[in-house]
């Protein structure tokens, strides 16, 4: 498999995701200290670095709290001379900026280097946010390539180019090349040993402020226009030659499809690849403009590139026609692909697309139209369903349905905005419903809920939730406890007792915390006990003050780790078809994956290969139907 | 003449697409051919639509365009239909008798009290899959996966159905060998056993 791979010290050829050919390229640089916060679609860089952090033991690695913590982790572990790496998407981005452009200033020591990826189409995240404009605006350089084998390159020469130039350096990756398999090189592995070091001998100043931070922003433009040098000769930025006056710049994954659309096209035009986002190679841009009549700019987002290059046109070549964003050929929404390229390609060129791709499509979304929706949805087992039915159980008891705000935030839980729950009244960002409830608190009427997940109250929650309590609102705040970061894989975070690689770690006392902080009240709730859970969260919804109600259950994915490597068998459930009466509490409002009815007698039946065995089905159950299979002992 | 032989996956979260990504990439690196993926991870839920775009020979993006895949393989199957766009004409489907039904779905069948809404049966997906394509193994995998004394040897049923196709450009002991090295090592002689009924299973489908 891959991570053996990763493992390998030999020099041979493997299949790598892309996430695990930076692990790989950071672990041929020497990288020795490691901090991150999970985030599709950069996870598995975590994931891989934590799995083989006791494998080769000469790195150190922390989960931490949240991207702004882990690069402040990396950045300090750079100014004590070490290289290191963290990893994050761009919304994370959002999240460390605080510190990012400071680092700018300031600058670093040993290689330091950032993983930022952005997702266009929002697979995963809340927004299609391109993070491209981070490195101009911070002054900090990026790179992006478009494969595995590029990024693992590009992470190398990340660390030479942050050395030299004392800087951080960003490597901009989209979802498509995150999330890409392909062929890549290896190169030796020359691990050395992980030996601290003493202040004395790394020591610089690392401070910004007044007139410190007018003469290091003097110096940062200096050092803007030596990476600009850097930029030019970079191998990073290529020309694909070719002869006409037609032709094209792009980067990242979008280079593939241009690539791929020409060939399909029988097309050969010249193509700028650009590697370095920041600082563009303006000179190489300008010099490829001046041999044309007609430029293509095809890029994912925004038009980043064709508005800088744009104005290097203004003076290189000013009747230059540009095709792009601007012109109307290409959205600024959604992934790209073959298809959507090759079709400005041909339309440009006035040739015909190798394939009807409009026929195809019209052609499957027909064929499709009575296809039921699968929408993401809970996992069987999910303690989030109880939580939630007994959540909207209580809001009917005490009739209060459309005289509460619902403020949902990031994690697993976000789903209750869809089927069957559908309920959430806002949902922005990490830690964002504590603070839109402070001003709603303010403002409205209604009671108001918020809703967290343990990853997401040490995330970013935290200041929120002191901010509500501090002005005495009358708030009550759901913490879902699943012990883990669920959503990106069941990552360890501050509410676990273990950190990267399985290593012991302090778990925070979540009671305890914020009984300090001055709640008015902490409950603590099963939510496999879900008929039980009602009353509580009834209580904390009705009283006045910050009150906390906990939900606490493993996350069933990780619950059923722990138990398959403690050797625990997983029991599935049956439903009892005698006792039955077709109420369907289980599948109103309820919607496990695992029920589904029998067309023949009407009565639910439990798919037992699917079933977590967690029995949540029968606590909301009027009559108990569903109950465990009886199993052989 | 195309460039790259191209693999739609096709499944329901927790189904094992990715291992069953994972082994034919193996198989294909194994067989000294390039190797190009797109892949969906990140919301680890169980129970989501996935897909695997799967391409060998001389692929550059990672993205398979709209009807060219040769072929699809799918674990559900109502997600092969998902998924059909990107299928050639023509192309060979290896699929489950497999449906999964949605929650949204089991709940419009509950609360008919006519009892008149009726889940998406096979028939009717593979009857519209027949517009695209002749060349369909439907399988009953968890049949078949039991007959070879695990239930959960359903891809390696799949995968020995892939071995049968004619133009599928690696050799069947190759693809074999991938399937024995990855599976938990228990398991190999019920998957050996899988691989088998899934590669004489889909001989007969496509002759």
């Amino acid at each position: 498999m891959t991570l053996e791979d990763v493992k390998r010290t030999d020099s041979g050829r493997a299949l790598m995701l892309a996430n695990e050919a930076i692990v790989r390229g950071a672990l041929e640089s020497d990288v020795k200290v490691v901090a991150a916060y999970p985030g599709s679609p950069t996870s598995e860089i975590l994931d891989t670095f934590s799995e083989l952090l006791d494998h080769f033991g000469d790195y150190r690695m922390q989960i931490a709290a949240n991207e702004k913590v882990a690069l402040e982790t990396v950045a300090g572990a750079s100014m004590a001379g070490f290289r290191s790496l963290t990893s994050m998407k761009s919304v994370g981005m959002n999240v460390a900026s605080d510190s990012m452009f400071s680092l700018g200033y300031t600058g670093v020591n040993g290689g330091c280097v950032v993983i930022m990826a952005d997702d266009p189409h929002a697979h995963s995240s809340q927004s299609e946010q391109d993070g491209r404009y981070f490195g101009e605006a911070a002054y900090v350089p990026m790179l992006e390539p478009s494969t595995p084998q590029e990024a693992k390159e590009m992470v190398k020469w990340a660390f030479e180019v942050s050395e030299r130039h004392k800087t951080l350096v960003i490597i901009r990756t989209t979802t498509r090349v995150n999330h890409q398999r392909g062929m890549i090189q290896l190169e030796e592995l020359n691990r050395t040993e992980f030996k601290k070091k003493q202040w004395k001998d790394v020591r610089e100043q690392y401070f910004t402020v007044g007139a410190v931070a007018r003469r290091l922003k003097a110096k940062l433009l200096e050092k803007r226009d030596n990476l600009r040098e850097e930029s030019e000769r970079s191998i990073h930025n290529h020309i694909d030659a070719a002869k006409g006056d037609i032709g094209i710049i792009t980067a990242g994954v979008s280079y593939l499809h241009t690539k791929e659309a020409l060939r399909n096209l029988g097309l050969n035009l010249p193509i700028l690849k650009i590697g370095t986002l920041f600082p563009l190679p303006e000179k190489r841009i300008a010099g490829f403009l001046r041999t044309l009549k007609t430029l293509i700019v095809i890029e994912e987002l925004a038009p980043y590139l064709e508005d800088r290059i744009t104005a290097i046109a203004k003076d290189a070549n000013s009747d230059l026609r540009i095709v792009g964003k601007r012109s109307g050929h290409f959205s600024e929404m959604l992934e790209y692909n073959v298809p959507i390229v090759e079709k400005v390609l041909a339309e440009v060129t006035d040739k015909k697309p190798s394939h009807d791709y409009d026929a195809v499509l019209e052609r499957a979304s027909r064929l499709k139209e009575t296809l039921p929706q699968r929408n993401p949805i809970f996992c069987p087992g999910c303690p989030h369903r109880g939580t939630l039915w007994a959540f909207r159980q209580a809001l009917d008891r005490l009739k209060i349905r459309d005289k509460i705000v619902f403020n949902n935030d990031i994690g697993c839980y976000s789903m209750a905005f869809l089927p069957p729950n559908e309920f959430s009244d806002s949902m922005l960002a990490m830690g964002a419903s504590v603070g839109l409830s402070a001003g709603m608190e303010m403002t409205l009427e209604d009671k108001i809920i918020a809703m967290v997940g343990d990853s997401t109250l040490y995330h970013a929650a935290l200041p929120g939730i002191i901010n509500l309590i501090h002005h005495n609102a009358n708030v009550t705040l759901f913490v879902l406890d699943n012990s883990v970061t669920a959503m990106t894989g069941q990552q360890f975070n501050p509410n676990s007792p273990k950190d990267a690689g399985g290593h012991p770690a302090q778990k925070i006392d979540m009671e305890k915390m914020f009984e300090a902080m001055g709640a008015d009240s902490v409950t603590v709730i099963d939510p496999y006990e879900t008929r039980d859970c009602i009353n509580p969260v009834k209580d904390a919804i009705e009283a006045e003050g910050f009150n906390v109600i906990i939900s606490r259950r493993a996350c069933a994915l990780y619950g059923d780790r722990i138990k398959k490597e403690e050797g625990q068998k997983i029991i599935p459930s049956e439903n009892d078809k005698e006792t039955c009466r077709g109420i369907y509490a289980c599948i109103k409002e309820f919607y496990c994956p695992a029920i589904v009815v029998d067309e023949s007698d009407g009565k639910m039946v439990i798919q037992q290969d699917l079933c977590d065995g967690c029995l949540e089905c029968r606590k909301v159950c009027p009559v108990d139907a569903p109950h465990h299979i009886q199993v052989e002992r | 003449m195309k460039d790259s032989y191209d693999i739609i996956f096709a499944g329901v979260g927790g189904q094992g697409l990715m291992l069953l990504s994972a082994i034919l990439g193996k198989a294909a690196v194994d067989a000294d051919m390039e190797v190009l993926t797109g892949e969906q991870h990140g919301l680890s839920q169980r129970q989501g639509s996935i897909y695997v775009h799967f391409r060998m020979g001389k692929p550059i993006s990672p993205l398979i365009p709209y009807g060219t895949a040769d072929m699809m393989i799918a674990m559900e199957a109502t997600e092969a239909l998902r998924y059909i766009e990107y299928l050639r004409d023509d192309g060979v489907i290896i699929m489950s008798n497999r449906i999964m039904p949605p929650p949204g779905e089991t709940e419009e069948v509950a609360l008919d009290e006519e009892r008149k809404t009726k889940y998406v049966t096979v028939e009717a997906i593979e009857k519209k899959l027949r517009e695209i394509t002749e060349n369909i193994v439907l399988l009953d995998s968890l049949t078949l996966a039991k007959e070879a004394g695990n239930p959960r040897t359903e891809n390696s049923v799949l995968i020995g159905a892939v071995c049968s196709c004619k133009d599928f450009p690696i050799e069947t002991e190759s693809v074999r060998k991938a399937v024995l090295d990855l599976v938990p090592p228990k398991t190999r002689d019920a998957n050996s056993r899988a691989f088998d009924l899934g590669r004489d299973a889909g001989g007969e489908c496509l002759g």
